[in-house]
């Protein structure tokens, strides 16, 4: 708080100084005072007052109708003092509100983060990073002792607080599956009735659920919907469409889901990416999906880890560091 | 970023609606409002026109989800038409194309 | 000049009448020695409780009185009023609720204007508030 006694006599002196020689420092000091006032919570129709109150002890015999202009213009700024303080009450609301949805974001954080399984034949990378605080986008690994590795990546429409919400429901939905190792499309349409009983008629969820056999090294797999991945065929070095068709999540309740086989060699790679990988929007106009092939292909040594961080790190750049959407990435590598 | 929504007849006699601009999560709340109401009576018929619509996203798709859904309800019909081909690819990807009718560009005048 | 001992009780059927609950309030606040920028708060805080009955449940009462509790003396303002009430009060005292959002006015105003502020508010059957203000 400020002392009041305190606050008149400086604007008094400061005041005086500069209605003698109106000079620049005393503006500047002014300018000063006027900070240390704002961060005491003083209001503009205070401030007014004092000025007032000393303009009145300078001149005592001012003119009646210039006084009384003072006047209105302290009813005038009343409205001004009441219009900062709520600006104040509400900026430190908004803060409260964005502590909170720090904790909400970090609760998403580990409820969602999944550990990423040591595999001898598999090396696998994952980079999902939020546009806002919350994520609309999920994934996951589950390996079971026969050694298979589920593997699922999910997209919520819309971002922020309510697909992170709804996000959550796919979470627990997918933990209460009955068997870990179910078969993709069996595991797609439970999900689907679970959706198109539970979300909003706008809401939908795309997903992508693959189950990897490592002993045999062929991948099953099932899409609803969900923005194709890529995969690499070391003979043929070349990069294609990992193509599956299937419904979004929560469109129809009596979607059947077609699974798909891929028999994986050393050397292949499997590309998983939500929407918000190839919604890239840069200066240019959009990425192509072809571009962000090249951006993998330029990194293709290094580990799967180190392939996902850059190419992020690439995207970012191109988007000014402005993701529009929810960004998850997932490589998987078979071992040579 | 900005949509313009644009009401007029079909050829069919049933509703056409235009939309020119971006549809995306902040112009979707807009699309939602006016079509949600054409499609919510009993045998609706609703034309989407998105020859001009340059970019849609997974909200887009939300919306017109839900105007599917209401539309199956009240036995009424709802066609999409002139779709860019970034926006057939989004259709195709998610399943919409197989069950929203999608028509050719023939694009209608609307006078 | 003779102090104001008598509470003074402005009823409000139209805009005519905000300005006498002011003028009223700005002339009581200025006897009890309260300095400009009080008087023109209290001024301001009858105005918005005024115009609030003006605009939702006209007629109403605004009393405005001098109050001295145990030596702490101050104006006591009651607006008060037979109409709809106040459904959602939480809400209503809310920042940037009002209909002039971001203005910083409206009940939330009074509040700040004021030393002490209290509502009371029955659907159907009216509202009640009292705001009090103390020499310093
Ligand atoms: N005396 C009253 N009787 C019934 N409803 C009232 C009364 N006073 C206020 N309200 C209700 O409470 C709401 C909030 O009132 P408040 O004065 O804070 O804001 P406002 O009148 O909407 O906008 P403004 O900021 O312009 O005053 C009003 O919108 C009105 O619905
Ligand atoms: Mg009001």
């Amino acid at each position: 708080m400020i002392d009041q006694e305190q606050m008149y006599e400086r604007y008094k002196r400061l005041l005086a100084e500069y209605m003698e020689g109106k000079n620049e420092e005393t503006l500047y000091n002014g300018q000063l005072f006027s900070r240390h006032m704002i961060e005491c919570g003083v209001s503009p129709e205070d401030v007014l007052s004092v000025h007032i109150e000393i303009m009145r002890e300078f001149f005592p015999n001012m003119d009646e109708r210039l006084e009384s202009s003072f006047d209105f213009l302290l009813e005038a700024m009343i409205g001004y003092g009441l219009a900062y303080r709520e600006h104040q009450n509400l900026r430190f609301k908004q803060r409260q509100l964005e502590t909170e949805i720090d904790i909400a974001a970090n609760v998403q954080q580990s409820l969602l983060v999944s550990a990423v399984p040591e595999i001898d034949s598999l090396d696998i990378g994952v980079i999902s990073k939020p546009a806002k605080k919350m994520s609309g986008d999920y994934y996951h690994f589950v390996r079971d002792e026969q050694n298979f590795l589920s593997i699922a990546i999910a997209d919520v429409i819309g971002k922020g607080i309510p697909a992170a919400m709804c996000m959550s429901m796919i979470k627990y939905a997918m933990d209460s599956e009955p068997e870990q190792r179910t078969k993709p499309s069996a595991v797609l349409e439970n999900l689907n009735r679970v959706v198109e009983q539970n979300v909003d008629p706008s809401m939908f969820i795309t997903m992508f659920y693959g189950l990897y056999n490592e002993k045999e090294h062929r991948l099953y797999y099932a899409s609803a919907g969900h923005e194709p991945g890529f995969f690499y065929s070391s003979q043929k070095d070349r990069f294609e469409e990992l193509t599956a068709k299937g419904r979004v999540l929560g469109l129809d309740r009596s979607t059947k889901y077609r699974e798909y086989e891929k028999l994986i060699m050393p050397g292949d790679m499997i590309v998983l990416l939500s929407d918000g990988v190839t919604e890239c929007r840069t200066k240019k106009g959009f990425i192509e999906r072809g571009e962000v092939v090249d951006l993998i292909r330029k990194r293709m040594d290094r580990s799967a880890q180190e392939i996902v961080d850059s190419v992020y790190k690439e995207l970012e750049r191109l988007q000014e560091f402005q993701l529009r959407d929810d960004f998850t990435l997932i490589i998987l590598k078979r071992r040579v | 970023m900005n949509l313009n929504i644009l009401q007029g007849k079909a050829k069919d006699g049933g509703e056409l609606l235009i939309l020119k601009g971006e549809l995306d999560a902040y112009t979707a709340p807009k699309l939602k409002e006016t079509l949600l109401e054409l499609v919510d009576i009993e045998g609706a018929s609703v034309t989407l026109d998105l020859s001009d619509t340059n970019y849609m996203d997974s909200t887009g798709i939300g919306v017109i989800i839900a105007a599917y859904k209401k539309v199956c309800k009240n036995n009424g019909t709802l066609i999409v038409q002139g779709l860019t081909p970034r926006v057939e690819r989004l259709f195709d990807i998610t399943g919409l194309s197989d069950i929203i009718t999608i028509e050719d560009i023939n694009k209608e005048e609307t006078r | 000049m003779m102090m104001k001992n008598a509470p003074s009780r402005v009823e409000i059927h139209n805009e005519w009448d905000i300005v006498r609950a002011r003028q009223s309030g700005r002339d009581y606040a200025k006897e009890l020695g309260f300095g400009n920028v009080d008087q023109a708060r209290i001024a301001t805080a009858i105005s918005e409780l005024a115009r609030n009955i003006y605009l939702y449940a006209k007629p109403g009462v605004i009393t405005i009185e001098v109050i001295d509790d145990q030596g702490k003396k101050g104006l006591a303002i009651t607006a008060k009023d037979d109409g709809p009430g106040i459904n959602d009060l939480r809400q209503a005292m809310e920042d940037g609720y009002t209909t002039s959002g971001g203005l910083g006015a409206g009940l939330p105003g009074v509040k700040r204007l004021m030393d002490e502020f209290d509502i009371l508010s029955e659907a159907g059957k009216g509202t009640k508030i009292t705001a009090r203000k103390y020499l310093r």
